[in-house]
């Protein structure tokens, strides 16, 4: 059921990429250049600056040289500068990137891990009341949408029980160091994670599970208990690392799910990452920071796939033959 | 070999609930007119009132009546998700059969573009997209559709290779039919449940989506949408209001979503036969 | 060995006695500060990095470096007031200014202040004009003697003091001497003023800056020690607020009441912000004068407040300037809601009422009626009333961008557009004359346009008012653009300063209560 996707196939959507980004500037009314820049580099440009930029970018040539000098740009690491911010894209994006790696690593970390276990236990008493419930209850929790999860958790906990902070990741100027300063951030990542976990943890349970009612029927192992192992060597050892496998090969289709995720729960939360900045890059139109984000998420999300497929063979030892 | 899809989901308890849900709300849906007492466009002094005997739900910021635009939300999901599941399914079939029946050249194309579409964050290009334009509704079910048939793709094409191999296509093929006509009478008729599987799937993933994007304020401002209605919520969160005009909107929109879901899971044993518990001769 | 210990006792009990009188009472050294820590909340928190050229062009930017920048002359409750200036004096014959310095000020880094450093500035934004301010009608600076500058203006200029003098802030010589990218000049020494405080911390992605008192300020240690200015989404500020974790902030006025309850001040603003529908009067129908003014009898202004406002906004007058405003001419036209008059204007048109809609040689009257996402309750409402006077509307939202160009290239027909500035007139060129997509760009009354330019040249203030009235009788007849509402603003906070909002807002008009005078004694 996993093809292994070679390099071409990454190679096209790497292209696709950069062409989305090149063309839909280019495809709006108006003036291409403020089109690129967004809405504050009208107030903010002088006309030499502008006059430089399209000669930079070939504004006033066909479109073919136009691609050529996209490229030329692109390939020299400029991401462009936004002038809403008033800094080069790329030092705003990263700015903002170490607070959602925490959000994203976090939430994915929890949710993958107790999806699996869940999954395993669940797939072992297929058909049992506590898997039906486990099932019943996991399908429907993954079918709030994580915004709305977010929400409901923000508005109980934050706003009508006061236990957790209502924004941001930390409480700024608080004066707080080491022990102390750890607690406030984590406080503060509490309720974002929560939303998060919870709203992709019935990914990877269903998977798990599914994985594992299939596995449980494979001759091996009727003779793991035939051989007289226990349970819970059974179930991990055996079955679950084989059902591990389809779930470490999703996550890289579910780390682009997850990314985006953080986008909704980062604006719920005035979390300062990278999803609450494409937010108001949204809002302000800061069009080189949208592209800025969309470009680094696309591609670390075909990085993560990439890589993933690389070591795939190593973990599922059956695959590699067929190479 | 046919496997009786309607019987799978209604025998399973999971594909029972999921049905009743769907079928309530495509009948609210249809019969929003009757249902809502008030246009849900219109705009009134009464703003944020509890809910009460006229207002059900009460009011909004801007005086329309809640439980009128939720009933007629339940309209733009059901529309945008059938729009996507239909559109996308159709395309994923045509290029999945296609590709599986050519072979060659063409099929090496099409897979690699289907591959590496399947890669790319789907709901990132929208928001790029939606960024520049703001998409109506038609233009919304356009995009989504041609972001999400590749997934469909691979499944048919993995079918209908299988089932190219198959007796009857084998001796239909020795009798001279071409390709469209074995396409058409011999491998499609039995992608069937596979199909609706997908179908399903789809108008999950879509009606998401639309949502989202609602929710972002990157989709159009005068349709009546779940999503808008939570965004709008969400900037009163600090008074009561939240309670009769977020809560009843983002359970009717996890409800379709759930819905869709455990009609999925339930159809699932048809694709992967080993899910069920007895095996398939 | 006992009698040495009971020999220093006393020699000891009275260094102690002294150190426990100090410690115990408050101290009495001038300017002690009296509230260590104050926090701001808004919902943006970046507004960019606080020197004069790096601040977001917005409101809230420039406040921010008020705190740390000064300028010759400042505002208070009632009106302008000295600050780097203690005297000024106009010279008529002369048109210009005489500046009298203060000579009692330090820059942050301990250099003196002087007339070298106005002089400098004004020079210097000459090559690198400074975001908010138009120096171009200064024609020149000069130094008088250390602390007395003259500056001459290339013509009369009334509103010289709210658009320059109020707002140009000084910049040190010995720092931007020489500097030839200011925008990116964001070293540590950009951000040295003249200021009550000190920037001490700035971070863009938590949205937060960090302001110390400096102590060696003019006018005296300020009475806050810090000032933290925090992020916080505008839903969670009043929950904030009582919960103690801010002490000031803007709120929806919806919880006006529930926070006065919770014991904070409540503060409004004085009006600073219109929303109004921008007509498009170079194409038919929209250039005939009355069938703007149909439009504006069957808009119900009064009832747009009540619904999509919730109450919290004054309804728009036909002439711009608000009701509120000291150069608001009453007798101006107010084409009080009356849908009946609106056809009648429309039938005398030439139009024709069938099945509901106007039609004209067959063709029925239809508008497109443009909006960004903000407005969509504006425009739906504006649909409405429309419709109902007999006009159809296509009503759509599109992006501030795409609005931006349609109506810049006289593409649209409606649009619902918004802008502040509303204190100074000064602005009535800007909004009805020049050019750009928030002007009405409306030069075809040659009275208007003699009007609006005498205003701006004219000195004195009783003359100046007369002109304003009559600049209002004449814009409310001809209709270039309707205005719909002022909306209402509210800040709360907890009493520990005395927080207010400046006669006719910051510097260029900003409504925003965070005057750097009230943190100073």
């Amino acid at each position: 059921m996993f093809s292994k996707r070679n390099l071409i196939t990454y190679a096209i959507a790497f292209v696709f990429i950069l062409l989305l980004n090149f063309l839909l500037p280019r495809m709006m009314p108006g003036d291409p250049l403020m089109a690129i820049y967004g809405d504050e580099a009208l107030i903010a440009m002088t006309p030499e600056l502008e006059a430089e930029l399209v000669e930079r970018f070939a504004l006033d040539q066909p479109l073919w040289q136009q691609l050529g000098a996209y490229f030329v740009a692109l390939f020299q690491g400029e991401l462009g500068y936004s002038y809403y911010y008033n800094a080069p894209v790329l030092s705003v994006i990263l700015g903002r990137l170490p607070w959602t790696l925490l959000l994203v690593g976090t939430s994915l970390l929890l949710s993958t891990m107790l999806g699996i276990v869940l999954g395993i236990e669940s797939g072992w008493r297929r058909g049992s009341r506590t898997d039906r419930t486990l099932l019943a209850g996991l399908m429907s929790l993954n079918g709030f949408p994580d915004f709305f999860l977010g929400m409901l958790l923000l508005i109980a906990f934050g706003v009508v029980l006061g236990v957790f902070p209502l924004a941001g990741a930390l409480t700024p100027y608080s004066g707080l160091s080491g022990l102390a300063l750890l607690w406030d951030v984590l406080r503060h990542l509490f309720l974002p994670v929560a939303a998060l976990t919870l709203a992709h943890l019935g990914s990877s349970y269903l998977l798990t599970r599914n994985t594992m009612i299939t596995v449980l029927k494979e001759p091996y192992m009727l003779t793991a208990k035939a051989k007289g192992l226990s349970p819970r060597l059974l179930k991990y050892r055996h079955a679950g690392r084989n059902s591990m496998l389809p779930v470490v090969t999703q996550t890289g289709i579910w780390m682009g799910r997850v990314v985006t995720g953080t986008l909704f729960v980062e604006l719920v939360f005035a979390y300062p990452g990278i999803g609450y900045l494409t937010y108001e890059a949204l809002l302000a139109r800061d069009y080189p920071i949208i592209q800025g984000v969309f470009l680094m998420v696309a591609i670390s999300v075909l990085a993560a796939n990439f890589l993933i497929d690389l070591s795939y063979p190593k973990l599922d030892p059956r695959v590699s033959y067929a190479y | 070999m046919h496997i009786d899809l309607k019987r799978e989901i209604k025998e399973s308890g999971a594909g029972k609930t999921g049905l009743i849900i769907l079928l309530l709300m495509i009948a609210i849906a249809l019969a929003a007119p009757i249902l809502a007492p008030y246009d849900p466009y219109q705009q009134s002094t009464a703003s944020l009132l509890s809910p009460s005997w006229s207002h059900w739900l009460g009011t909004n910021h801007v005086g329309q009546d809640i439980w009128s635009r939720l009933v007629f939300g339940a309209r733009t999901s059901l529309l945008v998700g059938f729009g996507v599941g239909i559109l996308a399914t159709l395309l994923g079939t045509l290029f999945g059969v296609s590709a599986a029946l050519v072979g060659g050249f063409y099929e090496k194309v099409v897979m690699r573009i289907v591959d590496a579409f399947i890669v790319i964050p789907m709901v990132i290009v929208i928001i790029l997209i939606s960024a520049y334009i703001r998409p109506g509704i038609l233009t919304l079910i356009l995009l989504l559709s041609l972001l999400s048939w590749q997934g469909g793709a691979r499944i048919m094409r993995a079918q209908a290779l299988s089932l190219k191999e198959r007796g009857h296509v084998a001796a239909a093929k020795s009798f001279g039919a071409n390709r469209f006509y074995l396409a058409w009478r011999h491998i499609v008729p039995d992608l069937g449940p596979i199909l609706l599987v997908e179908f399903i799937y789809g108008v999950r993933r879509a009606v998401f989506m639309e949502a989202g994007l609602a929710f972002l304020g990157i989709s159009d401002p005068t349709v009546v949408s779940w999503g808008m209605m939570m965004r709008d919520a969400l900037s009163f969160s600090y008074l009561n209001v939240w309670q009769w005009w977020l809560v009843p909107t983002g359970v009717a929109l996890s409800l379709i979503i759930i819905g869709l879901a455990f009609i999925g899971h339930a159809a699932e044993p048809v694709i992967e036969p080993r899910l069920r518990g007895v095996a398939i001769a | 060995m006992t009698k040495e210990v009971l020999n220093l006792v006393p020699k000891l009990l009275i260094p102690a006695v002294i150190v426990v009188v100090l410690l115990a009472f408050p101290s009495c050294t001038a300017g002690t500060p009296e509230v260590s820590s104050y926090t701001i909340a808004d919902s943006t928190g970046d507004w960019g990095y606080p020197s004069p050229y790096a601040h977001y062009s917005r409101g809230p930017g420039y406040v921010r470096m008020s705190f740390i920048f000064e300028t010759l002359v400042w505002k208070d409750t009632s009106g302008f007031v000295p600050q780097l200036a203690e005297e000024w004096e106009y010279i008529a014959e002369e048109n210009a200014y005489i500046f009298e310095l203060r000579n009692d000020v330090t820059w942050h880094d301990g250099t003196k202040f002087t007339a070298d450093d106005v002089v400098f500035t004004f020079d210097y934004t000459q090559q690198h004009p400074y975001q908010w301010v138009d120096n171009s009608i200064v024609e020149s600076a000069e130094a008088i003697d250390e602390y007395t500058i003259k500056l001459y203006l290339s013509k009369n200029y009334a509103p010289f003091f709210q658009d320059i003098a109020g707002v140009q802030p000084i910049l040190p010589r010995h720092i931007w001497e020489g500097i030839e990218e200011p925008e990116k000049f964001a070293a540590p020494e950009a951000v040295i003023g003249t200021g009550p405080y000190l920037l001490a911390d700035n971070s863009k992605e938590h949205g937060s800056y960090l302001y110390k008192a400096y102590e060696d300020y003019y006018l005296g240690t300020p009475i806050v020690d810090e000032i933290k200015f925090v992020r916080v989404s505008e839903e969670m500020i009043p929950a904030a607020l009582q919960e103690g974790s801010i002490d000031a902030g803007d709120i929806p006025p919806e919880v006006v009441s529930e926070m006065e309850e919770a014991g904070l001040a409540v503060i409004t603003a004085p009006v600073a912000w219109n929303a109004k529908l921008t007509i498009n009067h170079h194409q038919d129908p929209l250039s005939s004068r009355q069938f703007r003014q149909a439009l504006a009898y069957a808009i119900d202004r009064e009832a747009l407040v009540q619904i999509t406002q919730r109450g919290h906004a004054l309804a728009g007058s036909p002439g711009m300037i608000p009701p509120t405003s000291g150069w608001y001419n009453p007798d101006t036209p107010q084409y009080e809601y009356d849908p009946a008059q609106a056809i009648r204007l429309l039938e005398e048109l030439g139009y024709e009422l069938e099945d509901g809609y106007f039609t004209k040689d067959g063709e029925v009257l239809e508008l497109e009626l443009l909006a960004t996402a903000d407005f969509k309750e504006v425009g739906q409402f504006i649909k409405q009333q429309l419709e109902e006077a007999g006009i159809k509307i296509d009503f759509r939202t599109l992006e501030a961008k795409t609005v931006d160009t349609k109506v810049e290239a006289w593409d649209f027909d409606l649009a619902v557009y918004g802008h502040g500035g509303l204190y100074e007139p000064s602005f009535l060129k800007t909004v009805i004359i020049d050019e750009g997509f928030k002007s009405a760009r409306y030069t075809s009354n040659e009275t208007l346009n003699q009007l609006i330019e005498a205003q701006l040249t004219e000195m004195d203030a009783d003359q100046r008012a007369e002109l304003i009235f009559h600049i209002q009788e004449v814009y409310a007849q001809d209709l270039p653009a309707l205005t719909l509402y002022y909306p209402k603003w509210y800040w709360a906070h907890d009493g520990t300063v005395n927080l207010f909002y400046t006669m006719d807002g910051i510097a260029i008009g900003i409504p925003i209560p965070l005057n750097r005078m009230a943190f100073v004694e």
